[in-house]
């Protein structure tokens, strides 16, 4: 076809135009796939809240149920209060794939935690492995969906963890996976995927299609 | 797909149009989306969007649900598979009009 009309009498660039304005909104729909960095944030600082308030009172047995229970209370506030300031919104295959693994992981944790609070098991090296590979899996399953390296990254480092936990012979390396886990793998991850959203929320809105 | 005289395929005339191309495209990526979204991501007005959006619901190829979000009114709308299927063959058609090079 030359340059002369096609179908419907549109012209070659014509058509050309109208494949780069699809391609233009399919990308702009795939990078409104919200990343919720809040959620990490939060969860980072309510472990590393109980971790050293653990530290400073070690045989107090409410530490973890309170700092789980504030956690949890958090996560639910904040997803009301963002479902309903959120004005404009979509919600992406993507986004709701991400949200039913992390959704269902938060349920397997809470089941997971609660219980071995319960029975006192929380300082065993199995338990520990078994949180860091639970929340790394997440992690991996997310960044398969979102084709999301840095999540992927993140999924390794909690992977990496949760074997060199079952290596630690004393309490204090334990720690210091724990802490590196917590700094990194969530609230650093959780600070850039909002420097993302922000990013994103900030960018070309309006492609003026219409 | 229909063939015009040429033997060129026809595009179809209610996704050809530049907005509502771009509401088609990005609802295929998207499960639902809220119609301030679509106006702020299209750049366009409430009453073009708001036609365009009509004349995609009459063809079927979009469905639209109003409901509330707290006390707020919203408007969302979905592609429906008609569409997809549509949007599918729009591209089959865009293909042969420019010779493969896609």
């Amino acid at each position: 076809m030359e340059n002369s009309e096609a179908g419907n009498g549109a012209t070659r660039d014509d058509l050309i135009q109208r494949i780069a304005l699809m391609e233009a909104m399919i990308a702009e729909g795939r990078r409104s796939t919200a990343r919720c960095g809040w959620y990490f944030i939060l969860w980072g600082v309510v472990n590393l809240t109980g971790i050293g308030w653990q530290l400073s009172r070690p045989h107090f047995g409410w530490v973890w149920p309170i700092c789980l229970a504030a956690g949890n209370v958090l996560t639910l506030a904040g997803y009301l209060l963002q479902r309903r300031s959120a004005p404009a919104k979509c919600q992406s295959i993507q986004y709701r794939g991400v949200g039913a693994v992390w959704g269902m992981m938060g349920i397997a944790m809470t089941l997971y935690v609660g219980t071995a609070l319960f029975e006192h098991f929380t300082w065993q090296l199995s338990y520990l492995a078994a949180l860091l590979m639970i929340v790394g899996l997440a992690h991996a399953i997310s960044a398969m969906i979102l084709r999301w390296r840095v999540q992927g990254a993140v999924a390794a480092l909690w992977w990496i963890g949760g074997v060199a936990i079952f290596f630690c012979r004393t309490a204090t390396p334990m720690l210091v996976i724990m802490l590196i886990e917590m700094c990194l793998g969530m609230v650093a991850f959780g600070a850039y995927a909002m420097m993302l959203e922000r990013r994103d929320s900030l960018g070309p809105a309006g492609t003026h299609a219409g | 797909m229909p063939d015009d005289r040429d033997g060129l395929p026809e595009l179809d005339p209610v996704i050809h149009g530049k907005l509502r191309l771009a509401v088609l495209s990005l609802l295929i990526g998207v499960q639902e989306a809220d119609f301030v979204w679509l106006r702020e991501k299209t750049g366009s007005t409430d009453g073009n969007l708001g036609a365009q959006m009509l004349k995609l619901e009459e063809a079927g190829y979009v469905a639209m649900v109003k409901r509330f979000a707290g006390r707020k009114p919203q408007t969302l709308y979905r592609m429906t598979p008609a569409g997809r299927k549509a949007l599918a063959k729009y591209v089959a058609a865009l293909k042969r009009l420019l010779g493969g090079a896609l």
